[in-house]
């Protein structure tokens, strides 16, 4: 039995939210996580609706309490550049904010819902990012960002509403593409707490994530090809798995695993801890100066390639909490959403704080159909493209289109081959008649008109034999192919993907404490050492700076178990500096001692000549 | 085994560059070694005056130790030399330390006082010819094009 009778599969006729069931994911959350799926209902409820105009003021069109489903989708005129948005949790005075975090406290040690980092993000990465993540999270005291005390309030929140409403909600959609039947399941959480409860990158209010699973019909049924899991830093192709690729996908009774990130909620095929880096925007001539900077680092001198500017982050996608749907702890309240649902299309507002992040990462997303600036979201009205589908036809149509073509070719090879001789043999006619008109004065304007005929036959037939050969290989490879969908042969699962997302292995570090440590405390170190410098030896603080920092890359390498590199790097760094000072003191020597060696070169390379 | 097929692998031109400025620096050593002893008067006279002075060491003891301190600099020398003849990992990197510490030492110099150039021209020799990929490798730093260094 192959995999693929193994899939499930369900009549054509099966009604839409059968559809959904039949194949809706299992969510596996990670110890620590305070979040889970629930329904937009209760939660706009819970939440405030403001606008933000264009001039920075802020505006309560609906209070807590008063907002309903009803009332958020009213049509309401604003200014261009309106952002409206809700606010889950209100603004918390210091003493509100204090209780909040106290009962967040008491609430994690009432349920022992802890989370352990195990080896933290920092120990992954080397000083330079490290340095520059302390620059971004700087950088929060200028951009706007969610306050600290509202992931603590939001948590609170949640836990009643949970206590009142226990139940977990996916959105399911239908939707029929280019002979693909596309499932997408949209889950709704009120609060993404990556930065404050996992050290991630951001935290904002609410959270829309998407999985889809993508059908074909063959025979009457619907049968699953492919699924697709919105994830960091990945796109297209990148995001998409074949249902039969069981190295890569978990399945519980037919449905396939989701495991999610702790506070970022993004999805994984694989249960394991991701690194997802952040690339920080740079002025181009500082990133043309890095690659340069690399270039001659890893081509010529052969050290690995430095980029200080991506800082390490790790998503933690453990599966060892919380588990929704067949097989899971808790089971799914499905309810069904289409383009004219209307909390769906028309409310294009976020559906959290607008934080006024101008880099966007604080600010709360806006609906399935939207992005935050309100444009339509290319998941929703796009979903082949969105996990590269959209060149890829459902594998009933991929044999027939393939004879096609490859008849179309045939075809076209038949019609050049009387094609090409009919022209070429026109091609030698012109070249004899004009043979005949020289040495003939008179016939000069025939000529030249003739000679104009015969060039540009001259191309076309060209053309014609250089389109009949490449056609020639293009059949061979369509015919292959044509060979191997017949004999049921499968490309690889994963041809399709250029970047394959894979949980990162912690075992390389030897000292795994004092990595922790080290790393938790090097900036600081660094930072009492400049201090140090600077009140005792102010005089040689550049040179103290130097030994220092070696100093403390020298640590760093002998914990992260990377010494002999770390020396070799630092060395020829040295020695790069030397070069230089030396060519600029002596570059007069330095050229007299090029010729030099270019005339001895040169003259035993001649006299070789001549013996 | 593999120790064997080692040795018997051409040496590359790096690495004979780098075994004879060690041997030179040895002698350079060597001759530091004995300078301050000559010019002490020690092989003549013995060691006739007292090392300390309340409690400071005199002009003799510095001299004398000096010339202990380039002592065990030249033997240390001799010691890496015959390792990084027989191609053993550790004197590769005992050579790259040291040769990081020298130029950090000779880039202080640079810029607050006076710099030997000559000592800055061969440490980036050294540098340079114990970075190339064939010496790396035949030292069993790197074991394979592009590899990670470890």
């Amino acid at each position: 039995m192959n995999a693929l009778t193994e899939r499930p599969t369900l009549p054509a006729s099966s009604s839409d939210f059968d559809l959904l069931r039949r194949f809706e994911p299992v969510l596996r959350f990670t110890k620590g996580e305070q979040f889970y799926p629930m329904d937009v209902e209760t939660y706009v409820r819970e939440s405030s609706l403001w606008s933000h105009s264009p001039g920075g003021r802020d505006d309560l069109l609906v209070r807590q309490g008063d907002l309903d489903l009803g009332k958020l989708v009213e049509p309401r005129n604003a200014a261009f550049g309106t952002v409206h948005y809700l606010r889950f949790i209100e603004p918390l005075s210091l003493s509100e904010a204090a209780r909040a975090l106290t009962d967040q406290a008491r609430l994690r040690s009432k349920l022992k819902n802890y989370f352990h980092a195990g080896l933290g993000r920092l120990a992954r990465g080397g000083i330079l990012p490290r340095l520059v993540d302390a620059l971004f999270s700087a950088s929060f005291l200028l951009r706007g960002r969610v306050p600290a005390a509202s992931a603590a309030a939001a948590e609170l929140a949640y836990f009643r509403i949970r206590r009142r409403t226990d139940s977990y909600t996916y959105y399911g959609r239908v939707t029929r593409q280019n002979g693909w039947v596309v499932l997408q399941y949209w889950f709704f959480y009120c609060y993404n707490s990556w930065r404050s409860g996992f050290n991630g990158v951001n935290d904002h209010e609410s959270d829309w994530e998407v999985a889809s699973v993508y059908l074909y019909e063959e025979n009457g049924q619907l049968i699953p090809e492919w699924l697709a899991y919105a994830s960091h830093d990945f796109k297209g192709d990148d995001l998409r798995r074949r249902w039969d690729d069981e190295d890569e996908i978990d399945f519980v009774d037919g449905h396939p695993v989701v495991y999610v990130g702790a506070g970022s909620h993004a999805s994984y095929f694989r249960k394991g801890e991701y690194m997802a880096e952040v690339n920080l925007n740079l002025p181009d001539w500082i990133r043309r100066a890095l690659n340069a900077w690399n270039k001659l680092w890893t081509e010529t001198l052969g050290q690995q390639a430095v980029d200080p500017f991506r800082i390490p982050f790790v998503d933690y996608a453990r599966g060892d909490g919380l588990s929704i749907g067949s097989g899971g702890t808790e089971s799914w309240t499905p309810i069904q959403i289409t383009e004219s649902t209307p909390w769906v299309s028309q409310y294009r507002g976020l559906w959290g704080l607008f934080a006024r992040d101008p880099i966007s990462g604080e600010n709360a997303p806006a609906g399935p159909m939207y992005n935050r600036d309100s444009s339509p979201r290319g998941t929703w009205y796009d979903p082949l493209g969105f996990a590269g589908l959209d060149k890829v036809p459902p594998p009933p149509e991929a044999l027939t289109l393939l004879e096609k073509n490859c008849k179309e070719i045939t075809v076209r090879q038949e019609k050049l081959k009387t094609l090409i001789p009919e022209k070429a043999g026109q091609l030698q006619s012109l070249g004899m008649k004009l043979k005949g008109m020289e040495g003939n004065p008179h016939l000069a304007k025939q000529y030249a008109s003739l000679k104009k005929q015969k060039d540009s036959l001259v191309g076309e037939v060209r053309s014609l034999r250089l389109e009949h050969f490449e056609n020639t290989a293009l059949l061979q490879g369509l015919t292959g192919r044509l060979v191997r969908m017949k004999q049921g042969i499968q490309d690889d699962p994963r041809a399709h993907i250029d970047h394959l997302a894979v949980p990162v292995k912690t075992a390389r570090m030897r000292f795994h404490h004092a990595t922790q440590t080290w790393a938790a405390i090097s900036q600081s170190v660094l930072l009492f050492g400049i201090v140090a410098l600077m009140v005792l030896t102010p005089k040689y603080l550049i040179a103290g700076l130097l030994i220092l920092t070696i100093l403390i890359v020298a640590v760093e390498s002998i914990l992260r178990g990377a010494f002999v590199q770390t020396v070799g790097s630092i060395t020829v760094f040295l020695a790069m500096v030397s070069a230089l000072i030396l060519l600029i003191h002596f570059w007069y020597w330095i050229l007299i001692g090029v010729l030099l060696v270019t005339a001895f070169f040169l003259m035993a390379q001649r006299l070789r000549e001549i013996e | 085994m593999e120790k064997n097929s080692r040795q018997r692998r051409k040496r590359p031109l790096a690495v004979t560059i780098v075994a004879w400025t060690i041997l030179v620096m040895f002698f350079v050593r060597l001759y530091q070694v004995f300078e301050p002893l000559v010019l002490e008067g020690v092989f003549e006279h013995g060691m006739t005056e007292p090392l300390f002075e309340g409690g400071w060491l005199t002009s003799f003891g510095f001299a004398l130790l000096t010339s202990a301190v380039y002592a065990v600099l030249s033997l240390t020398g001799i010691i890496v030399l015959i390792g990084f003849l027989r191609m053993k990992k550790w004197s590769w990197v005992v050579l790259m330390v040291w040769t990081g510490i020298s130029l950090t030492i000779t880039l202080f110099d640079y810029f607050y006082s006076e710099t030997n150039y000559i000592i800055m021209a061969s440490d980036t020799i050294v540098a340079l010819a114990l970075n190339q990929a064939d010496v790396q490798r035949i030292f069993g730093i790197r074991t394979d094009p592009g590899e990670r260094l470890d």
